[in-house]
């Protein structure tokens, strides 16, 4: 079993006139292709006027990540930084890093994605930004 | 697939490196595509290469093309077959620079589709997979074409969107009619689980072994080649692990950069895979450690969506060519792509005891029991119809009968019942 973090962000377009994104990390025990157990959630909002960067992305995951009291290789999308490669995006972060590569670490991203796409749309209702 | 005799389609490679990609890589890709063209039957007859962000009119720089243009004048191919994907725009330009017809690497694995797709549901498939390639292009093919030619009055009507329409009600006429020969597919699997077999599928890269694998367990005579895509169609046979019979089916392998569209076009194919209790997950162990993982991880991406609750042991084929060493490197290196690892030789039967063990871990779980019943002709029978159904472990004669039996649900609560009637 392997203990990793995976990490999606919502929002990475612009609505009115900033941008609202919701980054979710899971943190999870997985074998090559089963969830065995989920760890522990945490979601972290963030706000921006201009499109964010690749160091604005690197800081927004290891700002979620902090909050999570369980560690492991933090894992997401290439796409989510652009698709770099990712030496150059792993030598950014304090903890490991990799791009999604078994069933499982995808099905995590899966999860996170979920809980990041539906916590922004609960937030972006309930302030009322449309 | 050539026929003796006929000569052979003669054919140019060119592939566009991205720039800073690893030599190692490109070398990889280029050979998958030496490997498909000789798959689709060419004899290739020269290569090029350019490193360089793609040109939006000719995909390469116009140079290169003209030095294509000079070779393809010299060496007269059929064909030129790019590695990278080509829009219709880029294609028109080629063929217009070279004076020779030009398709990607999508295209040629659709004409090794084409070429091999025998029955019915998969000339289908193919047509599908081919109306969804050409959609999107199906307008701009028509411009490219009717330049200079308008119709209607003054020549203010258009053909795109007449032929897009009918490339559209073709396609919804094709599904319509898969979709009913896949109704028949489920009845049929629903029929084979209702009947007690699991379904037990091998999955892939294309030419891993998987028809060798298939052969030496449920000893057939599949066609199996050192060749990509051998095996368009699923075949399924009947195989015994440890006492219980399951259906075990040989599937097309996988290949790295397929469409989605394609995924979806062969998803009837690729349900024999995602509908199956097991799935064996082959990989050839003699290819180089990084290989096998990008190979496992093009296997991970196709399946990872469609899987769900299926158990998967990952087969390491071809253990016969490497050492012991070299093995155990290999399965510790990829553990966490490589979900129960088993080591098999499909040519010399080497792991396969090893290998049952493992799917029959994994089949749906069967319940094991006692039952006891005095004997009459009846009970005879009920002891027949069990040896038939299920897993006779021991049988006792004396005093009564006393079975040991192990089976399913459905058949251990139905022999309960016999039981009781019986005694």
């Amino acid at each position: 079993m392997f203990d990793i973090i995976a990490v999606d962000i919502s929002g990475r377009h612009k609505v009115k006139d900033g941008y609202f994104m919701v980054c979710a990390a899971v943190s999870a025990s997985v074998t090559a292709d089963h969830v065995e157990k989920v760890n522990q959630i945490a979601i972290r909002t963030f706000r921006s006027r201009s499109a964010p960067e690749v160091p604005d992305v690197v800081k927004m995951v290891e700002e979620t990540v902090s909050e999570l009291k369980f560690s492991g290789t933090l894992v997401t999308e290439a796409g989510d930084f652009y698709n770099k490669p990712q030496w150059l995006i792993d030598s950014m972060f304090s903890h490991e890093l990799k791009y999604q590569e078994s069933l499982s670490e995808r099905r995590c991203i899966e999860i996170a994605h979920h809980v990041s796409l539906s916590s922004r749309k609960l937030l972006l209702k309930e302030l009322d930004i449309q | 697939m050539q026929e003796p005799g006929m000569s052979m389609m003669r054919a140019i490679l060119v592939k566009r490196n991205e720039p800073r990609s690893e030599d190692e890589k490109n070398e990889l890709q280029m050979n998958e595509l030496r490997e498909l063209a000789g798959a689709a039957g060419y004899e290739i007859i020269g290569e090029l290469t350019q490193t360089r962000h793609p040109d939006r009119k000719y995909h390469l720089g116009r140079g290169k093309v003209e030095e294509l243009a000079q070779i393809v004048a010299d060496l007269r191919p059929d064909k030129v077959i790019f590695h990278n994907p080509l829009t219709t725009m880029q294609i028109y330009n080629i063929s217009e620079t070279c004076r020779c017809e030009t398709i990607d690497k999508f295209q040629l694995i659709l004409e090794i589709f084409a070429t091999r797709a025998t029955t019915h549901r998969s000339k289908l498939q193919v047509e599908l997979a081919r109306l969804e390639y050409e959609l999107p292009r199906a307008r701009a093919v028509i411009s490219l074409l009717k330049k200079d030619e308008r119709p209607g009055f003054m020549g203010l009507g258009g053909y795109e969107d007449s032929y897009a329409q009918d490339v559209k009600n073709r396609m919804i006429r094709i599904r319509k009619e898969l979709e009913t020969i896949q109704k028949d597919n489920e009845t049929l699997r629903a029929h084979r689980h209702s009947r007690g077999f699991s379904l037990v599928a091998l999955a892939g890269y294309t030419n891993a072994g998987k028809s060798t694998l298939f052969n030496a367990l449920v000893d057939e005579a599949v066609e199996s080649k050192d060749m990509l895509f051998t095996t368009l169609l699923p075949t399924t046979r009947s195989l015994n692990v440890q006492g219980r019979d399951v259906l075990l089916t040989d599937t097309v392998g996988f290949i790295e950069d397929l469409p989605h569209w394609m995924v979806d076009a062969f998803r009837s194919t690729l349900d024999e895979i995602f509908l199956a209790d097991v799935v064996l997950l082959v990989v050839d162990s003699s290819e180089p450690l990084e290989l096998i993982r990008k190979k496992l991880l093009v296997c991970h991406e196709t399946m990872w969506d469609q899987l769900q609750d299926v158990g998967i042991v990952t087969v390491f084929n071809k253990m016969d060519m490497i050492s012991e060493e070299e093995l155990q490197e290999r399965m510790l290196s990829l553990g966490y792509l490589a979900p129960d690892p088993v080591a098999v030789s499909a040519r010399t039967g080497m792991g396969f005891d090893e290998l049952k063990a493992s799917i029959h871990d994994l089949l749906p779980e069967w319940k094991r029991i006692t039952l006891s019943f005095p004997m009459s002709e009846e009970a005879m029978s009920l002891v027949a119809w069990i040896f038939e159904e299920g897993v006779v472990h021991s049988v006792n004669y004396e005093d009564g009968i006393s079975i040991d039996l192990e089976a399913r649900d459905k058949i251990i609560n139905k022999a309960i019942s016999l039981v009781k009637t019986l005694s």
